[in-house]
């Protein structure tokens, strides 16, 4: 017990050593006052931000965006996995293409995305399902490849026909490491929406607050939209990993 | 990927032609759409075209600082993020006291996208290359900390009793035992923060800088000149790959040196 005690202590000191300091700077005049925003201010603008809805509108925005780009870039990941899983030949022509366009970091793509598509909500949409394909395509085709032998020897004996074979023995076997794919396009989704949205300053999102806030030089809305960026993204990944359990609970080592 | 070495070199070529062909195909495909006068010349700029605005960055000096600006920024920033990242994870998997300190802030920071943290440095740092290195730093200070913190709580206890019966002083013990087993999960680790460090340097260069691949891309944009966003595009994930690579290349060869 008093371990613990010591425990939790010490991991609040550090915390409290950095907003001490931070109050500390925030009153060494008004100069130090224009970054360093009191602790109160921060608080308040939270509280205001929370009343107003304005929280509620930019996350909301932010949210449906990365989901939107989640479900489309995923769904077009899983089945081009599916099918370069199952096909050499289109191995052979996918996977070089896949493998040479993912050298460009994501937002790399973003001047020229601008320039062909505009900076509207569908250039961002483009860019962060994108971000969502690469994780779901690659773990998608190797799920279908690390197929058990014994397991296709089955469907061999039972004479299944090739949509048979997919449908009872592929697609399952696949599927912890297509959930695997889809959880690391989700982490990625989200972070591409803050970056799209940083750079493309159109419409709702917690990117263009900061942004906005960063220009109106508001270092505590800044803060507000750090924390909420980060306390969705762990949310979005807690919640994921427990429909995962859910969902692929049949199997041994689904927790995992 | 190394190559089957059993191969003849008449099956190598063949297979790495067929690894070509794929990308052969889809330029082709790009230029014949570009100078089939469907898009304007300056909306789907032909390859020929873009070689010679690459050849025109490069031999009027342009692409150079663009590109050492880059390359410096992400160098000072990966070495100051890895070198704190690293003594950070060791000190927390080594001592109890460090990781019940740090530990808890630790795993709640780095839940937030590194990115979003880049309207706050603009505001301490303003848009200078100080900014940017922060930046650097951070991407890449979260993934090499959390490689050596688990490279090295990952030792064997039998290993860490064992240099305590023999007495063994700090420096020996960290060179000697901690640093041979755990090089491999810790270039791995550092590997990734090099990758998210040049994805962050992108991402803060487009946003706000006055040189570096990035702004040159950005600029390419404000002007319309796609011909230099799609030279930059290309430099930019040449850049990525061969960062990658030779850092796989590393880890391969500091494998090897490890298993002998």
């Amino acid at each position: 017990m008093n371990r613990r005690v010591a425990s939790f202590a010490l991991a609040l000191a550090f915390p409290a050593l950095v907003l001490g300091w931070w109050e500390w700077e925030s009153r060494q005049g008004s100069g130090h006052a224009y970054a360093f925003a009191p602790l109160g201010q921060i608080a308040r603008s939270f509280a205001e931000m929370i009343a107003d809805g304005r929280l509620a509108l930019h996350a909301g925005a932010s949210l449906q965006r990365a989901l939107t780009a989640l479900l489309i870039g995923g769904s077009i990941g899983i089945v081009a996995g599916v099918a370069t899983g199952l096909s050499r030949v289109l191995d052979r022509t996918a996977s070089p293409l896949i493998t040479t366009m993912r050298q460009v970091p994501i937002l790399g793509w973003l001047p020229l995305v601008a320039l062909w598509f505009g900076n509207g909500d569908g250039a961002k949409l483009l860019l962060v399902s994108l971000s969502a394909f690469y994780p779901t395509v690659l773990n998608t085709q190797k799920g279908m490849q690390a197929i058990e032998e014994r397991y296709a020897e089955v469907g061999r004996l039972y004479g299944f026909t090739r949509l048979q074979s997919l449908r009872l023995i592929a697609w399952p076997s696949a599927l912890p490491l297509i959930f695997t794919g889809v959880s690391q396009a989700l982490a990625f989704a989200w972070i591409a929406t803050i970056g799209v949205e940083l750079l493309f300053s159109a419409s709702a999102g917690l990117g263009t607050e900061m942004m906005a806030a960063q220009v109106a030089a508001r270092t505590d809305v800044v803060l507000v939209c750090v924390a909420c960026v980060g306390v969705m993204g762990f949310a979005l990944n807690q919640l994921f990993a427990l429909l995962r359990i859910r969902l692929l609970h049949w199997l041994p080592a689904a927790g995992k | 990927m190394p190559m089957p070495s059993h191969g003849s070199a008449r099956s190598r070529l063949t297979s790495a032609a067929i690894r070509i062909a794929p990308i052969a195909g889809i330029l082709l495909l790009w230029e014949i759409a570009a100078l089939s006068g469907i898009w304007p010349r300056q909306v789907l700029v032909p390859l020929e075209q873009i070689g010679a605005t690459l050849l025109a960055l490069a031999s009027d000096g342009e692409l150079e600082r663009h590109l050492s600006a880059s390359l410096y920024r992400l160098a000072s920033g990966f070495c100051i993020g890895s070198v704190i990242g690293v003594a950070t994870g060791a000190a927390m998997a080594l001592s109890r006291n460090v990781h019940r300190l740090l530990w808890p802030t630790f795993t709640c920071v780095r839940q937030v996208p590194v990115i979003a943290f880049i309207p706050l440095l603009i505001l301490f740092f303003d848009v200078e290359d100080s900014f940017k290195i922060v930046i650097v730093a951070m991407a890449s200070f979260f993934p090499s900390a959390l490689a050596t913190h688990d490279a090295v709580r990952d030792i064997p206890e039998s290993h860490r009793e064992v240099a305590r019966l023999y007495r063994m002083p700090l420096a020996p013990f960290l060179v000697r035992l901690i640093l041979p087993a755990t090089v491999p999960q810790v270039l791995t680790g550092l590997r990734l923060g090099l990758t998210r460090g040049w994805l962050s340097l992108v991402a803060a260069e487009l946003l706000a800088a006055d040189s570096g691949l990035g702004q040159m891309m950005e600029m390419g944009r404000q002007l319309f000149q796609i011909d230099v966003v799609l030279a930059g595009v290309f430099v930019t994930g040449l850049v990525g790959f061969l960062l990658d690579n030779s850092m796989v290349r590393i880890e391969r060869h500091l494998g090897r040196w490890r298993t002998a």
